[in-house]
């Protein structure tokens, strides 16, 4: 019984692999979304993909599969076949995997197809916090030890690993960490007064602070944002950020390493040419996200850079479970 | 002027009317299969509708949204399976109706009640948007606990013969909620070292295996009892009917309107809240709660419906979803081009009134589509047994596997179901098992929240429920019905009252 399956398996396979070898795509793709509906990966990729069916000529169905921090999506991925017809699309994660203990994979396992965008950080208080900027803010936490609220979202996410670079320039720093879900749910807790400061996406935040219902502190970059010129940068208040900016989470389609060149060059040519049109220009304009549109070797040393930079300033920091040299991750500038 | 124009675009336009008609007929069958929930089905649309202008893209995903809201109810009723979450409750009183053969009357009630319900969400929606998204922001994280407390109560109705049972089912029901990753600290709660079990337990897989599989399972016991002919004498329900209801369900849906504006809780917890509300407020019941009291059928619906309109309170306000469904709709206006936050009322106010428009439109429909078909769809449980048992399992499979296109849960399905089964057999109650896993991260992320904020410091955490208004009534209301549950609360009633309190019902 076992065996007829195992048979009709690869019979399956072989049938597939055929397949793609005369021309792809034959067949359906299936897209696999790291978060759930209605996050920024997924509005960035419901958003693309469109374009880039046009393109190639085929379907890509997309499925929410979270959990686990994006770790049960990229696990399913990569126990499917290497054929292109199974695409990954994630967040800046699973780089940070392999140091926190969540899994023993990473992007490493996978062919970059696009890295699509990527997000600039913002620090944002609630339009009731007694500082107006960043300068303003170190004070207040130094008169108050304990007394200010950060919002965060677990080991890894985007706030942990600004509160490292924080804590990396300006040395340890006295608040109270509250933890949330995400950071929808905890701009959501900053407009309402439970927390004080959150560190977020800048796309996630845009249009409270247009509103004024909630303060920009400073933009984590090292030039200022198109959308918001009048937000001071980070660096304006204190040089020493310089040295890990700029950095932010961004969005990428990935494949398993050994699907077929034929495949992924289809790929790779249908989203490049689905990340210019101008409704996802726009689309990433509304929400703060800069474009990359990078694939092949330029977005593997993107992934190799953004690594080394976030891992050791998480290893810095505490918050890892391993250290990055483990996995052969090396220290930045070593 | 405008604001009129706007609102009235969709009955204006064929296209989009008949858009947010087929919606609402589609949501209203997607509803009532567990498993294929209202928040896939607008997910699915948008990518479906990606090229399509906004209205008619939003006519669609609002319709699917009523719709589906509703057609939880139905599978509630006939099968015992909740289509939705939020239709939990609806099943403890519903379902008793349909084994008296009073299915149709059931539905009937239903869909009145939840036309009712929704009509009241939107009419919020439409008034009072700005002051109720300002009220529902200012839940701090200890309010967020205290309201899952408030739930957590509920076991006192929902446990049937013996309250003991029903709160080691609802601690049962909490524990099942915790099980996997800590979103918040990342730490493994009760896994195990099984890398399966990180990922937790799917909440519907346990609701589909307790309500589905226990049932199909229990019916083998009376597989061969003839079923049970349904009387369809009246579906639409009297003028008398819904009148005795009225202020009961206006109460419903005020709790539904505010729960479902709150963001993190939606339509199943109003449901539920609603439902222990009329068990309380309702001195006198035709029937008991848990045996067919059209009461616990009015409370839950109107709820649900209201929690619709209320959920669009904070999304077209300030940007923030007021529920699941209400995340991905927001994703949609971002990808046609809109900037959902706390600007769009004042840039593009035409799209607030056109979505409550099309809302009415929705609700109208559904009333529609509600009562039509009732005939046909209370021959399913008219089938022999022998018939319908096999398709309540199927059903639920498929339910449970759609969630997540996994098979694993379909596993805890059937684990679930075969544990629902013996509990049922040795008389403990299962909803608040359900209650309890629905609960649990509520109560158990906002408490860590709370006293996290205040440097886990109990002296500050009681300080801050004092001088807050809202978290003392909180507080006051958890208390009290605490209270009314010990038999202290005779006593009190006793001596406060004297002979009045004792000759009183």
């Amino acid at each position: 019984m076992k065996n007829a399956f195992l048979g009709a398996v690869s019979a399956l396979i072989v049938s597939a692999s055929v397949a793609a070898a005369q021309d792809y795509p034959a067949k359906e793709i299936q897209g696999i979304i790291q978060w759930g509906a209605g996050g920024s990966t997924d509005t960035v990729m419901r958003a693309v993909t469109p374009h880039a069916e046009k393109v190639l000529g085929a379907t890509v169905v997309l499925q929410n599969v979270t959990g686990g921090v994006g770790a049960i999506a990229l696990n399913q991925v990569a126990a499917a076949e290497a054929d292109g017809y199974t695409l990954l699309m994630g967040a800046e994660n699973p780089l940070l995997y392999k140091v926190m203990g969540l899994g023993d994979k990473d992007y490493s396992d996978f062919t970059p197809i696009n890295l699509l965008a990527r997000g600039t950080p913002i620090l944002v208080a609630g339009k009731d916090a007694p500082f107006d900027d960043y300068a303003g803010m170190m004070e207040h936490i130094r008169a108050n030890p304990g007394e200010v609220r950060f919002g965060s979202t677990g080991p890894g996410g985007l706030p942990s690993v600004v509160t490292a670079m924080i804590q990396a320039v300006e040395g340890e720093l006295d608040v109270t960490f509250v933890p949330y879900d995400g950071d929808g749910p905890a701009l959501t807790a900053l407009q309402g007064g439970a927390i004080d400061v959150m560190p977020a996406v800048l796309g996630a935040s845009i249009e409270g602070i247009r509103a004024g219902t909630m303060k920009p502190l400073a933009l984590f970059d090292v030039t200022p944002a198109e959308a918001l010129p009048e937000v001071p940068t980070v660096t304006s208040f204190n040089e020493g950020y310089a040295a890990y900016l700029p950095w932010g989470p961004f969005f990428g389609i990935f494949v398993r390493n050994g699907t077929p060149e034929d495949a992924v060059a289809k790929l790779t040519a249908a989203y490049a040419e689905a990340a210019q049109q101008p409704e996802f220009l726009d689309l990433l304009r509304n929400r703060g996200f800069t474009l990359m549109n990078i694939s092949g070797d330029e977005a593997r040393a993107f992934l190799a850079d953004w690594q080394r930079k976030t891992a050791w300033l998480m290893h810095d920091a505490g918050l890892t479970k391993a250290s990055p040299e483990d996995f052969g991750i090396a220290r930045p500038g070593e | 002027m405008d604001a009129i124009a706007a609102f009235l675009t969709v009955f204006t336009d064929l296209e989009l009317l008949l858009l947010v008609a087929v919606g609402t007929f589609a949501g209203v069958y997607i509803g009532a299969i567990p498993g294929l929930s209202v928040t896939m089905a607008v997910s699915i649309l948008i990518s479906f509708t990606f090229s399509w202008d906004v209205y008619p893209a939003i006519a669609l995903m609002i319709g699917i949204f009523m719709g589906g809201v509703y057609g939880g109810s139905r599978t509630a009723i006939l099968l015992n399976i909740p289509g939705a979450p939020s239709a939990i409750a609806t099943a403890m009183d519903g379902y008793p109706m349909a084994r008296r053969g009073e299915a149709g009357t059931a539905i009937g009630i239903t869909t009145v009640m939840s036309f009712f319900g929704g009509f009241i969400g939107i009419l919020v929606l439409a008034v009072a948007a700005p002051l109720v998204s300002d009220f529902a922001l200012s839940f701090q994280p200890r309010d967020y606990m205290l309201l899952a407390l408030l739930g957590i109560l509920l076991v006192g109705s929902l446990s049937g013969e013996s309250l003991v049972k029903g709160i080691f089912a609802g601690a049962l029901g909490i524990a099942i909620g915790a099980v996997g990753m800590d979103p918040l600290t990342f730490t493994e709660r009760f896994t195990f070292d099984q890398p399966l079990l990180r990922q937790g337990v799917s909440f519907i897989a346990v609701m589909i295996g307790m309500f589905g599989v226990s049932e199909a399972l229990a019916q083998l016991h009376h597989v061969d009892t003839p079923a049970i002919r349904q009387k369809i004498t009246r579906i639409v329900p009297s003028f008398g009917t819904i009148r005795r209801h009225l202020p009961l369900s206006l109460q419903t849906s005020t709790i539904g309107v505010v729960i479902g504006a709150l963001p993190g809780t939606g339509g199943d917890i109003a449901a539920l809240l609603a439902y222990d509300h009329a068990r309380r407020v309702t001195k006198k019941p035709e029937r008991p709660f848990g045996q067919g009291a059209i009461e616990g059928l009015v409370a839950p619906e109107t709820a649900n419906n209201a929690a619709v309109g209320g959920a669009f309170i904070p999304m077209m306000t300030l940007g923030i979803p007021g529920d699941a469904v209400t995340a991905i709709m927001i994703g949609a206006l971002f990808i046609h081009g809109l900037n959902p936050g706390p600007m769009l009322m004042i840039d593009r106010p035409e799209m607030f009134w056109f979505v409550v428009g099309a809302l009415v439109a929705a609700n109208f429909f559904m009333l529609l589509f509600g009562l039509t078909g009732i005939r046909l769809f209370t021959r399913i449980v008219e089938m022999p047994r022998a018939v319908l048992i096999p398709l309540i399992l199927l059903l639920s499979i498929v339910g449970a596997y759609a969630v997540n296109n996994s098979i694993t849960d379909v596993y805890w399905m059937l684990g679930f179901g075969l544990l629902g089964y013996f509990m049922r057999l040795y008389g403990w109650p299962l909803g608040p098992v359900i209650l309890g896993v629905i609960l649990s991260r509520l109560f158990d992320d906002n408490w860590r929240r709370a006293i996290i904020s205040v440097r886990e410091d109990f002296g500050r955490f009681f300080w801050g429920i004092l001088t807050s208004p809202l978290s003392l009534a909180l507080f006051t209301a958890v208390v009290l019905i605490f209270l009314s549950q010990t038999p202290l609360w005779g006593w009190a009633k006793a001596r406060l009252f004297g002979r009045g309190a004792e000759d009183a019902p």
